[in-house]
């Protein structure tokens, strides 16, 4: 049984556009994500260039997973109402999506239940920009992504290993790579310079105690991953609820109707069309 | 709430989301009761289907739906909060069915 040790490749993994196994729309979209000072003005030409692109993201953005359903018409009216790094999140969330047809087609449920449990829970709680927590729950397994892509059949044998002893997927991923897809998601997280509190959420959705810049985002990624586990949407790797964290758990003070809400609304929202 | 086909559609049945076009405009609100004459426009939309109140038609059988979530809740029912988050998932699926 392979086994390699995927730190080795972080630079491989970080120099993208490279990967012979990744789509020329997420190259480009990476290509533009990562400048340093990227502008409102560049981003929003970006896509406005693309018709088939901008199409996708105003559909991703009226749908329900956002709770704008059908007031944003224009792509910079997008930009100006959720930011920069929330539309960032959506195009590569479009990306995404069409890899996750073709390797992993539960994955994209997954995430996108994921996304909307994040963005309800992040409501209730009163936080500022729920839509950023619920771009952090859609990106969350962006790591599964990219090794899926370049190291299928070691995937393979981690999802395959995680059914067959009754451990997690991301158990599976340190037999098979050493490191989790939280790694490798916190890696390309930083090179596209994506903000600190969703950089958090990406490495240590699975060990929340680590999160240290942003807790709460990721107290409520963590539990949404699990919500959405527990009530059977999608496939993440493996067939199982893991645990969930009590500190975090505890810091989100839901209440069982709470719950029930979250369960209601993504159950919801995934009812209507989600092909973007 | 299910969702129901655009052939299925009978007058009486009321939305429970709203129906957008593909542009993204609302062209009949949530609550709104279908008439004859809103069911033919519909039908001549690019629609595969429209929610309307009620009950949902479910995948698979209540006892199906029970017996996978024990399987997947196996391991982890004991630990803190675990039982909790079961019983709520497990009331939930009980009313899509609908008892309580």
């Amino acid at each position: 049984m392979a086994s390699i040790d995927i730190r080795t490749h972080r630079n491989k993994i970080e120099n993208i556009s490279a990967l012979p196994t990744v789509p020329g729309t997420l190259k480009r979209i990476s290509s533009i994500i990562e400048k340093p000072r990227l502008t409102l003005e560049e981003l929003s030409h970006f896509v406005s260039n693309d018709p088939a692109l901008a199409s996708r993201v105003l559909k991703m953005i009226n749908s329900a997973v956002y709770g704008f359903p059908g007031r944003i018409s224009s792509v910079s009216h997008a930009i100006m109402l959720l930011g920069l790094n929330v539309v960032k999140g959506i195009l590569l969330g479009t990306s995404i999506f069409e890899i996750m047809q073709k390797v992993m087609k539960g994955l994209w449920d997954h995430s996108l239940g994921c996304a909307i449990a994040s963005r309800v829970i992040a409501e209730k709680l009163g936080l500022k920009y729920p839509e950023e927590v619920s771009v952090a729950g859609l990106l969350h397994d962006l790591g599964k992504v990219i090794l899926i892509l370049e190291y299928q059949e070691n995937y393979d044998d981690s999802i395959r290993d995680a059914t067959e002893k009754g451990i997690a997927i991301s158990e599976a991923e340190k037999i098979h790579f050493q490191e989790t897809h939280a790694a490798v998601g916190m890696w390309l997280s930083q090179k596209w310079r994506f903000p600190a509190n969703l950089i958090d959420v990406m490495a240590f959705h699975h060990s929340p105690a680590a999160a240290k810049v942003a807790p709460l985002e990721t107290a409520i990624v963590h539990f949404s991953d699990i919500l959405v586990r527990a009530r059977g949407i999608g496939f993440a790797g493996d067939p199982f609820v893991p645990a969930v964290n009590p500190v975090s758990f505890e810091m989100l003070r839901l209440s069982d109707g709470d719950i029930r809400d979250v369960l209601a609304e993504m159950e919801d929202s995934l009812e209507q069309p989600t092909d973007f | 709430m299910p969702k129901i086909p655009i052939d299925k559609l009978e007058p009486g049945m009321k939305l429970s989301k709203p129906l957008v076009s593909r542009g993204g405009m609302v062209l009949l609100g949530d609550g709104t009761e279908l008439t004859e004459k809103w069911i033919d426009r519909i039908q001549d939309m690019e629609v595969d289907g429209i929610y309307v109140d009620g009950p949902s038609e479910q995948k698979e059988s209540k006892e199906e739906s029970l017996a996978k979530l024990d399987a997947r809740f196996l391991s982890v029912e004991k630990e803190p909060y675990m039982g909790r988050l079961k019983r709520i998932v497990r009331d939930y699926i009980e009313a899509l069915y609908g008892e309580h």
